[in-house]
């Protein structure tokens, strides 16, 4: 109780503009972090966020809250800034709650991106890094430690995907690409294959990662004919594991959650 | 006493130097010095055309960099500047003002306006621009006041509080000044305001009239809002409206009702929001009225800028408002009586099955906001928005920014005022983020693309596209040479034939293009600017970086 008290008074003098004075060898914890709180910044959430941010805080104008890092910084004093404050040079502008509706959002955000995560799995992570490894995946994916880099970054897999998401990303690939990874494919008009990562596009040219490693732009006045695969060049795991396995190798992928393992850090 | 004889003359003689730079007379006949951009829209008519031929077909695709304008800000730069004898004056994002030789690109005085900690505009800290009467500028601020600063100094002469920004309320239109009187209102859409037309005396800032955009109890329109419904309906003001001197009316788009997304908080028609209201310059009474979208559930603000194009209707020549709406429906209404002429879709919408012959529109069955969410075209920002249009008398069309097949999914719920908070009564999630964005595109085209699209006004059929990869916020310029200018969200700002649609010239400025080109002359040399990220870009013929003094 009087934990709760002490914290309610440092928030007072965030209410007071002393955030900015803050020593930062202090951190500053959330004082309102209990169910009730959480259902009620889900509530100060829908009314105040949701027509950017979306109803279930996973993006619409704005970006998704659900990412599991935060782009403005991941502590609580962070978002509690940007929610405060607003952000420079976008549409985030600063809101206006009291303290404690600041604190209730926070828990809300937090609440989100737990749920959004991998619960808890049934294999058994150890033998599933060992799969992970004897598989070849670090060649084409980060995962924490340094490894390729022709497919998503895993470091953060664990907070931003379900394990029914982790299962069917294994077992078939291409059910669900983000667009990061979509590929294009063309010849140009003198005859040359194109093939690589599509990494952008305008109305002229795209940006792309070519076969051959190499970072090039294509105009497309130059292509005789292109198209953009939505399709995974992973191979899929149905098949070549056992069920154990992939039980194993799912339960592996749901504990990255970043390399500090605290939900949402960075 | 000799002394105080020659001060006092001194006086007379600067006072007579430094007043009167842009008297309303000026302002009527904006179309006839093309060597400058007196107004946000180019003239009163707001057409976006000018009688500049310099630049052609021919030689446009020889156009080189003059000179930048970098903002201090990060904010996005949506003002569309003035230009008045070899001064432009424009906003910079939140509330500054600078000027700047149009020759050299360099500033003659900044001025920064004092803002407070913290505003509540919903979209951003974004400013559109100015007016300019005399030699008076006029700004509208984020926390909703409204400034008179001499233009030759920068130096402010008079603040006057518009309304209460802490309640939710900010100005970021550009202001309209018509005969003595400098017309604005407020934005807040998505802050539960009770928006108003208000027009203050240029030399004092005493208001002189005002016009509720939300009906109060004992005018008309009060009617169409359940309860109190109308205290926090919105009818935001935004973008810059137009005059017509012959009739001495001012014709103005209003904003959404509020709460955005949930119509039943605020049953009936809720005038006067989603509207055009014309109205007397002198005293601020309604002459007519025009609804786009009443008891609007999707957002859809009719901000848009009040095209004034005199064409021929059926056969006669007629005084017409031409209207891209953010509702996806292209419109001519008679601009004397307010008679619906027509109205049209220009890109795909599913939110009404159309408009019946009173020019009141029926809408479609299964496209209300839901707990679970709706899909309906065009998406939450609209078919257009508040991207200037334009209207060439040289070609006969109309040319506006489109988003063509572009959706949104609509959520509703309840939801409690709160001043100075958010008050939408749901949300929109649509396929990208529709404000602002990092500089990658990547979804796929079937979730929609932007297009510059020329109408022929009298039917409202397209005459042609120019499609681009990404949706655009750019504004539209036609000049007597037939060009028309316009940008993207990808960062190009490019040249089309006016009378075909095709490219002619295109350079890329390295970000979001969300402001609306302007040219006049240097020294009897066209030039063309726009702003684009955080700078404006000027550009002219000959070689890069030749400057004019």
């Amino acid at each position: 109780m009087n934990r709760r008290v002490a914290r309610i008074a440092l928030l007072c003098c965030f209410g007071t503009g002393w955030l900015g004075a803050q020593d930062h060898t202090n951190v500053i914890r959330n004082p309102f972090d209990t169910p009730e709180d959480v259902a009620a910044g889900q509530r100060s959430f829908r009314s105040q966020c949701a027509a950017c941010h979306g109803p279930d805080a996973s993006g619409a104008a704005g970006p998704s809250l659900t990412t599991g890092s935060f782009r403005h910084g991941n502590s609580d004093e962070a978002l509690y800034t940007v929610i405060t404050k607003g952000v420079e040079g976008t549409p985030m502008v600063a809101f206006k709650l009291d303290g404690r509706e600041v604190w209730q959002l926070i828990s809300f955000l937090r609440s989100a991106n737990v749920a959004k995560g991998a619960g808890q799995a049934p294999g058994n992570p150890g033998r599933g890094a060992q799969i992970f490894n004897d598989s070849g995946c670090a060649q084409c994916h980060t995962a924490g430690k340094p490894g390729g880099f022709a497919g998503p970054d895993l470091t953060y897999i664990g907070s931003r995907r379900s394990l029914i998401q982790l299962e069917t990303a294994l077992l078939d690939p291409s059910a669900e690409v983000d667009p990061d990874y979509w590929s294009l494919r063309g010849r140009t008009k003198t005859g040359q294959t194109i093939t690589g990562t599509r990494m952008n596009e305008d109305t002229d040219s795209f940006q792309i990662l070519d076969s051959s490693g190499r970072l090039r732009s294509v105009w497309k006045a130059d292509l005789a004919t292109y198209e953009i695969l939505r399709t995974s060049p992973m191979p899929s795991f149905k098949g070549k594991l056992k069920p154990s396995e992939l039980e194993d190798l799912v339960a592996y992928l749901a504990t990255l959650r970043g390399p500090s393992g605290r939900e949402g850090q960075q | 006493m000799k002394r105080l004889a020659l001060t006092a003359a001194l006086t007379a003689i600067m006072a007579g130097l430094l007043s009167a730079q842009v008297p309303f007379d000026r302002l009527l006949r904006a179309v006839d010095e093309p060597q400058n951009w007196l107004t946000y829209n180019g003239s009163l008519q707001s057409t976006h055309y000018s009688r500049l031929n310099q630049i052609t077909s021919e030689n446009v695709a020889n156009l080189s960099l003059k000179w930048v304008w970098q903002a201090q800000s990060l904010e996005k730069f949506e003002a569309t500047p003035l230009v008045v004898d070899g001064v432009m004056y424009v906003t910079e994002p939140p509330n500054t003002v600078a000027a700047i030789d149009t020759g050299t690109g360099r500033p003659y005085w900044i001025y920064q306006y004092p803002m407070p900690e913290t505003t509540y505009v919903c979209c951003g800290n974004v400013n559109r621009g100015l007016a300019i009467l005399g030699n008076t500028l006029f700004l509208g601020t984020l926390d909703a006041h409204l400034l008179a600063l001499d233009a030759t100094t920068g130096r402010k002469k008079w603040d006057t509080k518009v309304a209460e920004y802490t309640h939710g309320y900010g100005i970021t239109v550009a202001p309209l000044a018509v005969k003595d009187k400098v017309i604005v209102g407020p934005a807040g859409g998505e802050r539960g305001i009770a928006g108003f037309l208000a027009a203050y005396d240029a030399q004092t800032g005493r208001e002189v009239w005002r016009f509720n955009t939300t009906a109060h109890p004992g005018e008309p329109g009060n009617e169409t809002w359940a309860g109190d419904s109308w205290k926090t309906g919105g009818g935001s003001v935004w973008v810059t409206g137009s005059y017509d001197a012959d009739l001495n009316l001012v014709y103005w788009g209003t904003g959404n009702p509020g709460p955005d997304w949930n119509p039943a908080l605020r049953k009936g028609a809720n005038l006067y929001t989603d509207s055009v209201v014309a109205l007397d310059a002198d005293t601020g009474k309604l002459k007519w009225h025009y609804q786009f979208t009443p008891n609007d559930e999707w957002d859809f603000d009719s901000v848009q800028v009040p095209v004034l194009a005199d064409i021929t209707w059926k056969g006669q020549p007629r005084k017409v408002i031409l209207w891209g709406n953010r509702n996806g429906f292209f419109y001519a209404l008679d601009r004397t009586s307010g008679e619906f002429l027509l109205g049209k879709p220009f890109v795909k919408q599913t939110w009404s099955s159309g408009i019946d012959e009173a020019g009141k529109p029926i809408k479609a069955p299964g496209k209300s906001p839901s707990v679970a969410g709706t899909d309906a075209y065009p998406g939450v920002q609209g078919g257009t928005n508040w991207y200037s249009p334009s209207f060439s008398p040289g070609t006969g069309l109309f040319y506006l920014t489109a988003w063509e097949d572009y959706h949104t999914t609509y959520f509703q719920w309840d939801q409690n005022y709160e001043p100075g908070k958010s008050f939408t009564g749901g949300a929109a999630r649509a396929p990208f983020q529709s404000l602002k964005r990092d500089p990658f595109i990547k979804w796929g085209p079937e979730w929609g693309y932007g297009v510059v699209r020329a109408l022929n006004p009298a039917t409202g059929e397209k005459v042609w596209d120019y499609k681009m990869r990404d949706v655009s916020d750019a504004g539209i310029l036609t000049t007597a040479s037939d060009l028309l200018f316009s940008g993207n969200r990808e960062g190009y700002f490019f040249a089309l034939d006016a009378k075909t649609g095709k490219e002619l010239w295109k350079c890329y400025l390295g970000s979001q293009v969300a402001s609306a080109p302007i040219t006049y002359t240097v020294d009897g040399v066209q030039y063309v600017s726009i702003a684009a990220g955080h700078s404006l870009f000027t550009f002219g013929l000959g070689r890069t970086g030749e400057l004019r003094h």
